[in-house]
């Protein structure tokens, strides 16, 4: 088991040196850098040629492309993530209170969303074919589909306007604690729960429907055995494994990718600060959250693979 | 036994009438057990034989009250101790299960959960089914190990099922059914999963329990040879009826229905001679000599470097024109990969191939048109090997025209003619694969196979898939073209009685390697290897059962 975890954990910082390093050229290398990217056609035209070039060595972009490389890659060791273009603050700063909050509306999400998931699989897989069964995937499938800027707004419209018991938009600011913030974003975090029930759902059930027809529970159930002991400890383990890498993509994209409840709500998460730093051109910020996605994407993937192993006896002996 | 003339006393075990369906989503309904009956008394062993599709696992769940989603007991009763189990409620029933009839099932990998030790498994049923507690469950769990026949039953305890072997987890499962030691114990195939020398251990091992219970069992197989090591009394079963019934004895030594005779034919009776036609020993055809070859793993990066096993190893043999050669061997025994390497799908790793005299290439590929149009392969499963989206007929003379340049209208006339020989109708040229039935199909396969008008035909388990009586009937038209056409062939199977029929000359594999080889009257009359004499055993003894120095009953 640590040695999987040494070898999984030594494949994962592989990884992320490799989406670093492509992300640095990406994002710094091509076509222009970082201050031709942040200023308009109009403002290089105008400024004169060694104001132009004060402010590249300013920023260190005179330097070879190489020393920069590394230079970028010794500040990530260090979190240094730079500072910005405009107003020359650390961009660590910058992404850390944002990042703090998308996660915490991400992991509340989970907590809620995870156990409600289960349990409507659970009792969609026994009652397969039937009334209950087919009214949840109906309902799955509607839930999953609809955009969450629809849900958002109907919510809004619903429980904001018509019944105005939770605030449409939310009051509360970057950095206030997370009690607070939370607490005044009830709209954003049903929004985030009817989606992730819909899809975790979805992909549980097939997993339950699949382990209840197997061999082992129809021996277990010939001999006798409870039900609820042959649904909670044989059937939930072996049904929550094909789910898990789906499950743990699905969490990364939670952090990083809930831009749109984010507008909606004016959530003050990562998602609201990228497109922030994209309009304004920011590239050391974007840079930051594309690594901040990444390492979500690559530290859920090993927790999944860690816990399908914990899970999986005969992944463990190879 | 009971005695002869005994008074009967209060069967055990009482079934009447019943009938059972499964019903397609469409719902058309298909009937697979039909007003069957019987009584079973304490200390009996009952056998229920056929063939797959007879309905026997149905019925056997049905004796434990439980029906497959999708299928439904219609009408009749079961009546276990008394009470019955069609119309007992499901709570009774849970009650039942495990205390008064338990189950063993086909498969041991599946039927155990895979995330939990063995050990656990076991002393569940004794807490939740027996109510011993958390202690007394783990003391006596190791007891039920010890009694299956498994040593040392602290470390098997702390596996996971697929850290056992074949029997091993048959135990398991066996000690799991035992542990309330239930009234009635069902087994369904229970040793089909397993190769032949584990499948003698766990049989001696029930055989041992048999005894030692009070209690009655239903041991549901395809294989009248294990029947007549275990059973008393024997119930044969034809598309969901009772066919025969009786005393093992009784009805295998003197058989009154035909279908019961059929399935006895396809027993080995190893009397008289091979009833094999001595191959033409004129020139050599196939000369294999050093043959060795392993499957390599995938090595992963960082994982660790990769281990290989051979699968074959220092394999000789030769093999003559019209010849017809087995290869006997259980699954793992190498004996697919052999027929793999003789026509090209895998390249040796070592040794070499000679066909008529000149070298053969490893790879298909790597060989001339001649030679692959001279060595041809028929396969177990012929719905797989036939193209699903093309006539028949068409894929039967597809080789005449590619290998032979034949026009459209005399491949046709040809192909006409090669299902004649084969008995199958000129009608089903049009239709496809999967309109014809499994018989049907492994004909068009063999057809097809001898449209390149092979030297030597390759036919791997061709049989395996089919019912007795289709089998019987195709081993008849194959040996016919085969003496017709002068093709050797390379029979493999594990079935005895195909090479004791098909074969002049046999190979016994296991482990990669040939234990012994020789003419099939000699191996099988006088073998010299152990584990041949021991698959032989086996295989006879259905056909030994009605002799009275059988020491098996």
């Amino acid at each position: 088991m640590i040695s999987l975890i040494l070898r999984r954990g030594a494949l994962s910082l592989a990884t992320l040196f490799l989406l670093a390093t492509f992300i640095f050229f990406a994002t710094e290398v091509l076509p222009g850098d970082a201050l031709d990217v942040s200023l308009s056609a109009d403002e290089v035209a105008m400024m004169p040629p060694e104001v132009l070039a004060r402010r590249k060595a300013e920023l260190g972009l005179d330097r070879p492309i190489l020393e920069r490389y590394l230079g970028f890659l010794g500040g990530l060791l260090k979190f240094d993530l730079g500072r910005t273009i405009i107003t020359r603050a650390p961009v660590a700063d910058i992404v850390a209170m944002p990042l703090r909050n998308s996660m915490a509306l991400a992991a509340v999400t989970l907590l809620l969303a995870l156990p409600v998931a289960l349990g409507i699989a659970m009792a969609a897989a026994q009652a397969k074919g039937r009334g209950l069964d087919n009214a949840v995937s109906g309902a799955a499938i509607i839930g999953y589909s609809i955009p969450e800027f629809v849900t958002g707004l109907l919510l809004i419209a619903v429980f904001a306007v018509w019944w105005p018991i939770f605030p449409a938009t939310i009051t509360a600011s970057t950095d206030d604690p997370l009690s607070v913030l939370l607490a005044a974003a009830p709209l954003a975090v049903i929004t985030t729960i009817i989606g992730s029930i819909a899809y975790l759902g979805r992909i549980l059930r097939v997993g339950m429907i699949e382990v209840m027809a197997s061999d082992f529970v129809e021996r277990l159930h010939l001999s006798g055995i409870p039900r609820w002991r042959i649904l909670l400890v044989h059937a939930l383990p072996a049904a929550v494994i094909p789910g898990l890498s789906a499950a743990a993509l699905y969490a990364a994209s939670l952090v990083s990718g809930i831009v749109v409840v984010e507008m909606v709500f004016a959530y003050p998460g990562i998602g609201a600060e990228l497109v922030r730093a994209v309009t304004r051109r920011e590239v050391h910020v974007v840079q930051a959250i594309a690594l901040a996605a990444a390492i979500c994407v690559v530290s859920f993937n090993l927790l999944a693979d860690l816990g399908i192993s914990t899970l999986d006896p005969r992944t463990r002996s190879a | 036994m009971r005695p002869v003339g005994a008074p009967v006393v209060e069967p055990l075990l009482s079934v009447r009438g019943l009938n059972i369906s499964w019903f397609s989503q469409q719902g058309r309904r298909n009937q697979v057990v039909n007003e069957v009956s019987f009584d079973l008394a304490s200390g009996e062993t009952l056998g229920i034989a056929g063939e797959s599709g007879s309905g026997k696992s149905t019925l056997a769940r049905a004796l434990l009250g439980h029906a497959r989603g999708g299928s439904r007991i219609e009408s009749g009763s079961i009546l276990l101790g008394g009470r019955d189990l069609v119309s007992l409620a499901p709570k009774a029933l849970a009650a039942l299960r495990g205390r008064d009839v338990a189950m063993v099932p086909q498969h041991p990998l599946s039927s155990l959960t895979f995330h939990l030790r063995v050990g656990v498994q076991v002393e569940e049923v004794l807490r939740h089914r027996a109510g011993l507690s958390p202690k007394a469950a783990s003391l006596r769990s190791l007891e039920l190990l010890t009694e299956m026949g498994l040593s040392e039953p602290e470390k098997i305890a702390q596996r996971y099922p697929h850290q056992l072997s074949g029997g091993q987890r048959q135990r398991v499962v066996l000690a799991c059914a035992l542990a309330c030691d239930p009234a009635l114990l069902v087994l369904d195939e229970p040793t089909t999963a397993l190769d032949k020398t584990t499948e003698a251990q766990v049989l001696e091992l029930i055989q041992r329990l048999r005894r030692a219970r009070r209690g009655a069992m239903v041991f549901v197989t395809h294989d009248l040879n294990v029947i007549a090591e275990i059973c008393d009394r024997v119930m044969v079963m034809q598309h969901g009826k009772v066919v025969e019934e009786g005393p093992v004895q009784q009805v295998f030594g003197a058989p009154a229905q035909p279908y019961t005779r059929l399935l006895l034919g396809s027993a080995l009776r190893v009397d008289g001679a091979s009833e094999a036609q001595p191959g033409r020993h004129g020139s050599i055809l196939l000369e294999v000599a050093g043959l060795g070859f392993s499957y390599a793993r995938p090595s992963l990066l960082l994982r660790r470097a990769s281990t290989t096993t051979p699968t074959l190893t220092d394999i000789n043999f030769s093999l003559g024109r019209g010849e017809v050669l087995g290869v006997i061997g259980e699954s793992g025994s190498g004996k697919t990969t052999l027929g793999g390497l003789v026509t090209g799908f895998l390249a040796p790793e070592r040794g070499v191939l000679r066909f008529d005299g000149a070298a053969l290439a490893g790879r298909a590929a790597a060989r001339s048109i001649e030679h692959r149009r001279r060595i041809q392969m028929v396969f177990q499963d012929p719905l797989s090997s036939l193209n699903p989206r093309r006539r028949v007929g068409d894929q039967v003379a597809r080789p005449m025209r590619l290998f032979h340049g034949l026009d459209k209208r005399k491949a046709e006339a040809r192909t006409v003619q090669l299902f004649e020989e084969l008995g199958l109708n000129a009608d089903l040229l049009t239709r496809f694969p999967r309109q014809l039935s499994g018989g049907q199909q492994q004909r068009v396969a063999i057809a097809r196979a001898f449209a390149a008008e092979p030297d030597l035909l390759v036919c791997d388990e061709i049989t395996s898939a089919l019912d007795a009586s289709v089998q019987a009937q195709l081993l008849d038209q194959l040996a016919a073209m085969q003496r017709r056409a002068g093709t050797a062939l390379l029979l493999i199977t594990h079935d005895l009685t195909v090479i004791w029929r098909m074969a002049s000359r046999v190979i016994v594999m296991r482990s990669g390697r040939i234990l012994e080889q020789g003419e099939t009257n000699a191996v099988f009359r006088t073998p010299s290897n152990p584990y041949t004499a021991a698959l032989l055993d086996a295989a006879t003894r259905a056909t030994r059962v009605a002799e009275p120095a059988f020491a098996g009953v």
